[in-house]
């Protein structure tokens, strides 16, 4: 199933008792992008993203690898490399023998351990135990641990959880570079902030179910994108803009502009109409994410 | 086969092994030399003597059921199962491969139990001056009973720690029961057919006992206990969200 997406969720619905974690959820990514995976605390991310990769049995619906329920992959280690929230290590085994032991179990070359162990930086600290790990040397055990099989997906549930800023900025270069070389990411956060700079997609969820799906351009321009300008010519340079196809409204003496602060002073410029104030405004990109997914509660 | 190497090594890659194998030493040690010191010369000189004393081997098959009741439900206390199954999605087959890896890991600690607990008592005794028939097939029948009880009780306590999933809860369940349910039932006389006692009449190998099942029937019981629990186990296990 080549053409299969690289992840696809359908009608997906997960109960624990009279908890429904999932609700009816269907999506799909595209392969070579990176998607934000996005919603609140108890939204039913790492419920799906758990039932993706086999570890919960979905209540009704399913999750798919390339097309496949993850127990049939042929290859799973080789097919996704997942980084699950809060991973937890045997605290007495070293973290190369902890990929060993996934190699091994894998038919993954020994000589790979110590590849991936390179590529997250952490060949110096490989032959301690786990349990005086630090969280971000941790994380990236699991993200070695992801890599091993060559995947072409990576799944990461929160990975930025108890990340200093210096592991979080690793980890952004690190998605980058996976994507560049033509790998798809699918991670998952409850502040959109983490994945704004990384994401070319967004899914964003709430209470188990799809709000929306969409390009991080399409939200950022839900968002920012807007510009309050005021003017003593305010009549004229409402005409102008809407001549240029900018969506414009007027309220206490100042016009609301649907367009960057850039593309109002220049059409300003070109008109020769003086502004007294050019201010970009609008939600910020997490007001709009808390809109989306708090809306219902208010 | 690849699960089998990889559930090997994580049995050699944390130090349970080590401890325990210490602790087996230990209890051998202390066991022997008071077995021997304490005994008269001519009763230790008789062979039935010298196969108790050595006899004390047998807590490896103990100490297997230890070993296999962590390495399943161990799992699940230090979060790693999600690892082993993300590698391994059919968790049958996971749970095959840790039973093996119990059952082995029981032959090597009986292994090690009996040639010390050998070696200990040949030298123990030859040093009271008495006559060593250790080499004998009779006295050294509960050394090879050992050998197959440890590996079955290995097994089986994978199978009962899948089935439990709680690593404390199913090492205090594993002693209540040898301690206080396994002997109540001497009481309905039915205690011959109860896990340990089919264990132990593997032990024995067929020295004769009147608490004991004979061999071959006390090792189709105590496989058919272990194929059980691993049954359970297994079942248990897939129908388990890990969380």
């Amino acid at each position: 199933m080549a053409d299969a997406p690289p992840v696809e969720v359908r009608a997906l619905t997960k109960r624990y008792g009279s908890t429904v974690a999932v609700d009816g959820l269907s999506f799909a990514i595209t392969a070579g992008r990176i998607t934000g995976f996005l919603g609140p605390n108890g939204a039913g991310k790492t419920s799906t993203l758990r039932a993706l990769l086999g570890l919960v049995r979905p209540t009704s619906g399913e999750a798919l690898v390339e097309g496949q329920p993850y127990a049939r992959l042929r290859d799973p280690l080789g097919t996704v490399g997942a980084v699950l929230e809060s991973e937890s290590f045997h605290p007495a085994r070293s973290g190369r023998n902890h990929l060993r032991v996934l190699a091994t179990a894998a038919g993954v070359q020994a000589a790979r351990v110590d590849e991936v162990l390179e590529q997250v930086e952490l060949t110096g600290a490989a032959r301690r135990r786990v349990g005086g790990y630090s969280l971000g040397m941790r994380q990236r055990l699991s993200v070695a641990g992801a890599l091993l099989g060559w995947p072409r997906l990576l799944v990461l549930d929160e990975p930025a959880n108890g990340l200093d800023p210096e592991g979080i900025r690793w980890l952004r270069e690190f998605l980058r570079s996976f994507a560049a070389g033509g790998g798809t990411v699918l991670i998952s956060s409850h502040v959109l902030a983490e994945v704004a700079q990384l994401a070319d997609e967004v899914v964003i969820i709430h209470r188990g179910r799809l709000v929306t799906q969409e390009p991080l351009a399409a939200l950022t321009a839900r968002a920012g994108g807007g510009t309050v300008v005021r003017s003593p010519d305010e009549e004229r340079l409402a005409d102008e803009l809407r001549r240029a196809q900018i969506e414009v409204s007027a309220a206490e003496g100042q016009l609301l502009v649907a367009a960057p602060a850039e593309r109002v002073g220049e059409i300003a410029a070109a008109a020769g109409i003086v502004l007294h104030e050019l201010r970009p405004q609008g939600a910020s990109l997490e007001e709009v994410f808390l809109e989306l997914t708090g809306g219902e509660n208010r | 086969m690849r699960l089998l190497r990889a559930e090997l090594l994580k049995l050699v890659t944390t130090r349970l092994l080590l401890w325990l194998g210490l602790l087996l030493l230990a209890l051998e040690v202390l066991v022997i030399s008071l077995h021997v010191s304490q005994d008269s010369v001519s009763s230790l000189a008789e062979p039935r003597n010298q196969r108790d004393v050595i006899g004390i081997a047998a807590v490896a098959a103990l100490v297997a059921l230890i070993v296999g009741v962590v390495s399943s439900a161990g799992e699940y206390g230090h979060g790693t199962i999600s690892h082993t199954f993300l590698v391994a999605p059919v968790r049958e087959r996971v749970v095959v491969a840790k039973v093996l890896a119990g059952a082995l890991a029981g032959v090597a600690l009986a292994a090690f139990a009996g040639v010390v607990a050998w070696v200990l008592a040949a030298l123990l005794l030859s040093a009271r001056s008495v006559p060593v028939h250790l080499g004998s097939a009779d006295v050294m029948r509960p050394l090879f009973g050992t050998l197959l009880a440890a590996a079955v009780a290995g097994g089986l306590g994978v199978g009962f720690g899948f089935l439990v999933r709680r690593q404390t809860a199913a090492i205090v369940v594993v002693f209540v029961w040898l301690l206080v349910v396994e002997p109540l039932l001497a009481i309905a006389n039915v205690n011959q057919y109860a896990p340990a006692h089919a264990v132990a009449s593997v032990v024995v190998a067929g020295t004769p006992s009147s608490e004991l099942l004979s061999f071959w029937p006390g090792l189709l019981l105590a496989l058919a206990y272990a194929v059980g629990f691993t049954v359970l186990g297994a079942v248990a296990v897939k129908q388990t969200d890990v969380a």
